[in-house]
């Protein structure tokens, strides 16, 4: 197991280094290369998720180290389908997800060096967990997670875009650089799942505990990130009204989804440094 | 998205600027920052704690500003419910005006009315809803609940039955942990028998050598030398056929062994003088007796009477009178005839008659002033003892076993203090006491008598398991066993250990066998467990808790929530909404622009 993983980090590693070549080179070649590691790194993460699943004998999600490689696999599976599509489907060319995928090898890639880190003994499940909820609520979480983590990807790429081509909006556009849109179709990807994944919680909370919404840390934090990318994605609708000029709108957003996503994170895994932290329900494995 | 709004109706005269600002996505946009602002506020400032805890969490000028903007519980403040209704009625105008009755609009529309369906199905649950718990008693039945908050009792309108409460338990598991000091490492290894593990980072490597599931520790006494260390027999005394009684005796400890049931006493001595040898096989002594000892320190007495119920003596020097009233052994069975009683709290009662008239009081022999202290005493100066030998025994049969340097063994028989007989004994055969239909036989002498602690597998079952590990590190190889829930092992450089610790959860589920009883009558029978609940007449009863001292009682919760359809209405609405904004819109409104084009 520990063998695996090493070799499934490398194999992001190696994606990550591949995804920035085809940036440099952009040949054909190239994005057959880049995305045959990430399949392959893919394939290997599978494996985990599989080999885990197995030994555990119950869904692989449940504490830190199962949450940790089945995150880093949802990743790299939602990042993998949306190029597919992009490449197969859509027939933009190439560089339209461009080094997007360098980032997503490199958050896979850390998720996977947090589990190395992680015991990873396993656990039995606790009463609670005990339900078919668990993976529906968190799958759905954890899709929308990888969709929203590629916004994240594109608007970091945007803003190096912008920072480089500085005043140039003119060149932007010539250049046909378009990850501001491809920050909010992300979003618009990952919400829904972000919405069914409040809502199983809340139906799962219910089952489990007598209330849909108890106010723990847990809930309010997912609600926090739904509110956020509710007002992201709100926001175009009120722009054009206001005094903000044209070319700085998508700046704005991007500085949005900048923040957006690491309070994700926290909510994933950094609740435990809150001062309310005691009174969550949802905090099991710190 | 939603169209901008058409520029003429902007300037229709009807519509009044309020009206036009509550209808506005900018007002939404507003109200969903502010909500994700006091929501962060709500887990990072603690709350609903009383007053005094946040003026020692957050000193008393932030408490006062705390408690005026009602930071101190945010999701139950006014402030915080009239966001909530601004939030509803902003959702609900923008839908009205917005709403241009087509297709692509359909989930704009779900999306917003699920929403405000939402909120007045949490409205209807806070108004009209019940939540409480209560604890059911195993064959008892509960009527009613305990309110939360204010625990008033709730009486229900049918009565609930648990029949029965089931733990169900994991299996034991256990992790083996490795330590290295210096460097601060903790790193779990996995228990496989014949896997030799490198510690990363430092020149330490475990090898798992053995396994028991179940094991413990046993005392094995051993003979570590030929040396009359520790000189010590064991012993079987038989009766007709069988074994009464058997036992180790050791010669510079416990001796002796007293047998009330067959009156008998067993000693052992190992003399290694020709004297003492010949005083103990030829003579008998009186055994001590238990005696009272009477102390007044101010007048120097200090005497020892020998107990005997009824007798009664008077402490010369002084005016008092005393009377031994009555005698036990063991003070907490002493209602039991005194031969039945083992010398376990030996106390004695006695009765100090002086000049301010008669005081009881019993004496302990193993707490000798816990009465005086414990109760009011008349006669202050007097401190009672009762002292009996640990040894102490109605019997009036002895063997006793000697043996001594020169390697001789005999048993003198002992009958009211008179040496009857002298036997030879050997090493595991039978000593025939004549006349007294005992046997005795030393199936065991050792004269370096010590006890070795090794490790025993008990069962096969995995319970309490213990590994036997090779550490090989700087100081060479070191093979110990590990037990289960033990200290951590340490390496004989005391900067390597192992901890072999229970891991995971004890606990599997907890069940409870529950009855709703209505109008005498049982009319539906459930097992719940967490996530599984009981649902009767608009209650539901989840399992919360549990008696943590036993399985005696289960704890429930209750719950009525009649918005909850409301709520899960506006639950699915949002989902098939939210759907299909972002994921049919899209290429409806593609298949439209091709149509156009």
């Amino acid at each position: 197991m520990d063998f695996m993983l090493n070799i499934t980090f490398y194999a992001f590693i190696l994606g990550i280094v591949a995804y920035i070549v085809r940036e440099v080179w952009r040949t054909g070649t190239m994005r057959i290369i880049a995305l045959g590691v990430l399949s392959g790194a893919l394939l290997l993460n599978t494996i985990l998720v599989l080999m885990r699943w197995f030994e555990a004998n119950h869904a692989p999600m449940s504490d830190k180290f199962e949450s940790f490689v089945f995150f880093a696999w949802s990743i790299a599976l939602v990042y993998l389908i949306m190029e597919l599509v992009t490449i197969f489907i859509i027939k933009v060319h190439g560089s339209r997800l461009g080094i997007v995928g360098a980032f997503q090898c490199v958050l896979s890639a850390c998720f996977l060096y947090c589990a190395i880190g992680t015991d990873s003994t396993i656990k039995e499940l606790p009463p609670a967990l005990q339900s078919n909820w668990l993976v529906i609520h968190v799958i759905n979480y954890f899709i929308s997670y990888s969709a929203l983590s590629i916004s994240f990807s594109a608007a970091i790429v945007y803003l190096i875009y912008r920072a480089i081509y500085h005043g140039k909006a003119q060149e932007i556009v010539m250049k046909d650089i378009t990850f501001d849109k491809l920050a909010y179709i992300s979003v618009t990807i990952g919400f829904p799942f972000l919405t069914v994944g409040l809502i199983t919680g809340s139906i799962w909370a219910k089952g489990a505990w007598g209330t849909y919404w108890g106010w723990d840390p847990k809930e309010i934090w997912s609600l926090i990130n739904w509110l956020i990318y509710l007002a992201y994605l709100h926001l175009p609708l009120i722009l054009p009204k206001t005094k903000i000029s044209k070319s700085f709108r998508p700046i704005l957003l991007s500085i949005i989804l900048l923040v957006a996503f690491p309070t994700v994170i926290f909510t994933f895994m950094g609740l435990h440094k809150l001062p309310t932290a005691g009174t969550s329900d949802h905090i099991y494995a710190e | 998205m939603t169209k901008v709004a058409n520029p003429k109706e902007k300037k229709s005269e009807n519509e009044s600027k309020i009206w036009q600002f509550l209808c506005s996505v900018k007002l939404a946009v507003i109200i969903i920052v502010v909500l994700a602002v006091s929501c962060v506020l709500g887990t990072v400032i603690l709350q609903q704690l009383t007053p005094e805890e946040y003026v020692a969490k957050y000193g008393e000028v932030l408490t006062k500003f705390f408690t005026a903007a009602q930071f101190t519980d945010i999701f139950h403040s006014y402030w915080f419910a009239i966001l909530l209704i601004l939030l509803c009625v902003n959702l609900g105008s923008c839908t009205v005006k917005r709403w241009r009755n087509t297709v692509l609009q359909i989930g704009f529309l779900l999306t917003h009315i699920s929403i405000i369906l939402i909120m007045i199905g949490c409205f209807i649950d806070l108004q009209l809803g019940e939540k409480g718990g209560v604890n059911v008693y195993e064959g008892k039945s509960v009527d009613y609940y305990l309110r939360r908050g204010d625990y008033k009792k709730i009486p229900l309108d049918f009565e609930v039955f648990l029949d029965d409460f089931i733990i169900e338990r994991h299996p034991p598991k256990f992790r083996l942990i490795s330590y290295v000091k210096d460097k601060d490492i903790q790193k779990p290894l996995s228990v496989k028998v014949g896997e030799k593990y490198n510690i990363k980072n430092s020149n330490y490597s475990v090898t798992i050598k053995d396994l028991y599931p179940d094991a413990e520790y046993s005392q094995k006494p051993v003979n570590i030398s030929d040396e009359p260390v520790n000189p010590a027999v064991y012993v079987q005394m038989f009766g007709s056929s069988d074994i009464k009684a058997e036992g180790w005796l050791f010669a510079k400890g416990r001796n002796w062994y007293n047998d009330e049931n067959h009156n008998m006493r067993l000693e052992y001595f190992w003399v290694d003088n020709e004297k003492e040898f010949e005083k103990l096989t030829k003579t008998a002594e009186k055994g001590l007796l238990p005696k009272l000892g009477i102390v007044l320190e101010d007048k120097g007495i200090d005497r020892e009477f020998v107990i005997e119920t009824g007798a009664n003596f008077t402490i010369e020097g002084t005016e008092y009178k005393i009377e031994i009233k009555e005698f036990a052994l063991d003070y907490t069975n002493r209602t039991k005839p005194l031969k039945d009683q083992l010398v376990n709290n030996p106390a004695v009662r006695i009765e100090i008659v002086g000049p301010e008239g008669s005081d009881t009081r019993w004496a302990f022999s193993k707490y000798p002033d816990y009465w005086d202290k414990a109760h009011q005493t008349k006669y202050k100066d007097i401190r009672v003892a009762c002292k009996v030998p640990d040894d102490f025994t109605f019997a009036s049969n002895k063997m006793r076993i000697v043996q001594n340097q020169n390697n001789e063994k005999v048993i003198s028989y002992i009958e009211n203090d008179k040496v009857i007989k002298v036997v030879n004994w050997e090493i595991g055969k039978k000593c025939e006491i004549g006349g007294t239909g005992f046997q005795l036989r030393i199936a065991k002498y050792f004269p370096s008598y010590s006890v070795q602690r090794e490790v025993v597998k008990k069962s096969d079952t995995m319970n309490n398991p213990a590994i036997l590990v090779e550490i090989a590190g700087p100081r060479g190889k070191v093979e110990d066993w590990i037990l289960g829930q033990t200290p951590a092992t340490w390496y004989p450089d005391n900067n390597f250990a192992l901890l072999y610790e229970r891991s995971g959860m004890e606990i599997k589920d907890y069940k409870s066998k529950l009855r709703v009883i209505d109008n005498g009558q049982t009319v539906l029978s459930k097992t719940i467990e967490v996530n599984d609940p009981l649902k009767y007449s608009g209650y539901v009863f989840y399992q919360s808790s549990y008696d943590p001292e036993g399985e005696k009682y289960s704890g429930l919760q209750v719950t009525k929530n009649p918005g909850i359809v409301v709520v899960y209405s506006g639950f699915i609405i949002l989902c098939v909404g939210v759907v299909f904004i972002f994921y049919v819109k899209p290429f409806l409104r593609r298949k439209s622009n091709k149509k156009e084009r």
